[in-house]
């Protein structure tokens, strides 16, 4: 294994990020080839993180762009602050200067209104730019980032055009409600990231759950991990998982039993079908990781 | 980082081609950005303690057959050789995915074999859908390389539990990663590219194979995709604007007799700005699928997608008939798709019989009129099988068109070359139609949006 791959796994790791290979040399590798990361996968499996992860490993600030249907550009690159600068002209109506130099005045850089993208091409030091749930954003947005992350320049009518100082390290996640297009694909190096395994998963709660008995967090993972074989409509994530471990170490639980689990079952399952199924499950004890 | 000296070992940072060894002796200018990161960032002089593969005893030739000096026109043609099978496979790639993957490959340890095939998974496989072919391509790949003599021998799948893998949750078959120097020597060959082609497979990313394949040998793990396509229809329909406007918080477009309206209040000045947005066109869809015995081999797709569609998309009324006609709306809504499946069969009792689409269309137009208006996209989901009278069909298709805004039949076989719509009953239905269009495929399926849209 490379060392700066071993590194990065263990500043991950020290960030409480329990990284396996494939993420440590996904993130290598878009750290060395200054190619933006495209995370999918299932909901509640760590992508953010990632990009929150990095930003504390590299000691640089995160700047995070959460997509939604409707986002433009105006929202995700700058605009202009309009009341400013009506403000302005009428506080100088009466002052000397021409037009032309009242215009430029206006039409500066404390009018501009910076927005996530343009701040990240700004900055002194190079951010992470979490650009996070890119499939609920428009086609025609993804179309424009697309353009802004090919070449990390922004041109400004009024100002003209703002070259990155530094290439922000970009994290692109998905949750796959909508297929991204090809061209964007390509601009980006790709991760999958699946629900972990139960070794995984056990390393993640014992490093973020204090307090924590040792057989209760495999007993809450094994459980996780059946329901997950389960296929609910709604299969909880990673997140879940550490919610309820949370949940139990508060109650100072040792061991899963199917009351506990009933009374708790809240933190895990959060589709009222789903509930009744489990429920059923449970009921019939087919549940593995109750059973010993 | 072996210590310069240490051994008479010629293969080790040689084989790296003078780039990388260089970029890790310095530590990089790269390296730099992420040794801000913490303590112990620097270059650890110890490293190399770790990939013992490389300082132990070479177990295999390979490496030393191009006498130690794999230099970088090396890895390219490693690059083009996989590259070329997994365009072979049907997954595209790019020249600037190819550089792409050889700049990685310099970047990362050549003889950390799972490594190597993380590495160049993420600059090469795209999407999911592709780690299999990517993985059984690369595996292949190193067969070949490793073996020249054997080379149609596939990689042993899951022969050596992966120390690195096991970790890393389920991407399906993967190439073993026990650590083994890399004989990049064979790999580069172009004809061990060549060898490493035996597995008779479609030429296609299994994406696009389930695009195009045929409904009637669908399996039930195809509901994901089924579902994705629903979604993108109704995502269509959703945000289909219309004519009519209306106010909202923030868009693209100013609403100036508002603005200048609130300007009153500031002295003229317009401080506040309203805006204004079309409203989405409030499409509706009413879905009646044949589930008669001439369909059955389409008709359990085809309820998949029902399924899906009435759980992506608000508006969606769904029938089903066969000699009778049942509305399904309420047993398709919620739950998972096993659960609807087992209230539909409770509640629909002709599944697989004989046919008569006339009088179940004419028992719809009848009974449920107030479902269809001018917004509203009638789609019949039939192979037009009739036994009733065609005259029966075509009079209830001629009512619910002059009602409806758009009258539209899918048609599985529309699908198949040959397919001519001779029988009696897709005679009778034709001049009633505005589209008439197949449905055997999912291609087909999401074209449905457009043909609703325009």
């Amino acid at each position: 294994m490379r060392d700066e791959i071993r590194r990065i796994r263990e500043l991950m790791e020290r960030e409480a990020y329990v990284a396996d290979p494939a993420i440590a040399t996904s993130v290598h590798l878009a750290l060395q080839l200054g190619k933006p990361l495209l995370v999918e996968g299932p909901a509640g499996v760590g992508k953010t993180e990632i990009a929150k992860v990095l930003s504390r490993a590299l000691d640089t600030e995160l700047i995070r762009l959460q997509c939604y249907e409707g986002l433009d550009a105006s929202t995700a690159l700058y605009e202009w602050n309009y009341p400013k600068q009506l403000l302005r002209i009428k506080l100088e109506e009466s002052a000397p200067g021409t037009v032309a130099e009242k215009e430029a005045a206006i039409f500066s850089e404390p009018f501009l209104l910076r927005r996530p993208l343009l701040e990240a091409i700004t900055r002194e030091r190079a951010p992470v730019l979490l650009i996070d749930e890119i499939d609920r954003a428009d086609e025609e947005f993804e179309a424009f980032l697309l353009e802004v992350l090919s070449d990390f320049q922004v041109t400004i009518p009024e100002i003209g055009t703002i070259r990155a100082t530094h290439r922000p390290h970009v994290v692109l996640t998905s949750n796959r409600t909508r297929e991204l297009s090809d061209a964007l694909r390509r601009r980006c190096l790709y991760l999958w990231i699946d629900y972990p395994s139960f070794e995984k998963e056990l390393r993640i709660v014992r490093t973020k759950v204090e307090g924590l008995d040792e057989r209760l967090a495999a007993q809450i993972t094994g459980f996780l991990q059946s329901l997950r074989r389960m296929d609910l409509s709604r299969a909880p994530g990673v997140a879940e998982t550490l919610d309820w471990a949370r949940a139990l170490a508060a109650l100072h639980a040792a061991h899963l039993d199917e009351a506990l689990v009933r009374e708790t079952l809240g933190c895990l399952i959060k589709d009222e079908g789903d509930l009744r199924r489990v429920e059923e499950e449970l009921a019939a004890g087919r549940l593995e990781a109750l059973a010993g | 980082m072996r210590p310069v000296g240490a051994a008479p070992d010629a293969r080790g940072p040689d084989a790296r081609g003078p780039d990388a060894g260089g970029r890790e002796n310095a530590g990089g200018p790269d390296a730099g950005g992420l040794d801000a990161g913490g303590p112990g960032a620097g270059t650890a002089p110890d490293g190399g303690g770790a990939p013992d593969a490389s300082g132990g005893p070479d177990p295999g030739g390979g490496p030393n057959r191009a006498g130690a000096d794999v230099r970088s026109a090396d890895l390219t043609s490693v690059v083009v050789a996989l590259t070329r099978a997994l365009r072979e496979r049907g997954v595209p790639i790019t020249p600037a995915e190819s550089a792409d993957a050889a700049r990685a490959l310099d970047v990362v340890d050549l003889r950390d074999r799972d490594e190597v095939r993380l590495a160049l998974r993420a600059v090469l496989a795209l999407r999911v859908e592709n780690y299999v072919v990517f993985d059984d391509v690369f595996a292949a790949l190193f067969a070949a390389a490793e073996d020249p003599g054997a080379p149609r021998v596939p990689w042993p799948r899951g022969a050596h539990a992966s120390a690195h893998a096991e970790a890393e949750g389920a991407t399906p078959p993967r190439a073993a990663a026990t650590p083994r120097p890399l004989s990049l020597a064979g790999w580069a060959r172009p004809e061990a590219a060549d060898d490493a082609e035996p597995l008779g497979v479609p030429a296609m990313s299994p994406h696009e194979a389930l695009r195009r394949k045929d409904f009637s040998d669908f399996g039930a793990a195809e509901l994901d995709e089924v579902t994705r396509v629903a979604r993108r229809i109704s995502r269509r329909l959703a945000t289909r604007p219309s004519r009519r406007w209306k106010v909202v918080a923030r868009g693209a477009r100013v609403h100036t007799r508002r603005t200048l309206r609130q300007a009153l209040r500031t002295g003229g000045d317009p401080l506040v700005l309203a805006f204004r947005e079309r409203k989405p066109r409030r499409t509706k869809l009413v879905l009646l699928c044949d589930v008669s015995g001439s369909m059955e081999l389409y008709s359990r797709f085809l309820l998949q997608f029902l399924y899906a569609m009435q759980n992506a998309f608000a508006r969606v009324e769904t029938f089903v008939f066969g000699t009778r006609l049942s509305r399904v709306t309420g047993e398709l809504r919620g739950g998972p798709y096993a659960e609807a499946l087992e209230r539909l069969g409770r509640s629909v009792r002709d599944w697989s019989g004989g046919t008569r689409i006339g009088a179940c269309i004419a028992e719809f137009e009848a009974g449920w009129p107030r479902l269809v208006d001018r917004r509203t996209a009638v789609v019949v989901l039939s192979d037009g099988w009739d036994t009733g009278e065609p005259d029966v069909l075509a009079g209830a298709l001629a009512r619910i068109r002059r009602r409806a805004g758009k009258l539209i039949w899918l048609n599985p076989l529309l699908g198949s070359p040959g397919y001519r719509p001779l029988t009696r009953g897709m005679q009778a239905a034709l001049p009633h139609l505005d589209v008439f269009a197949p449905a055997h495929d999912l291609a087909s399926l999401e074209r449905l949006a457009h043909i609703v849209g325009s």
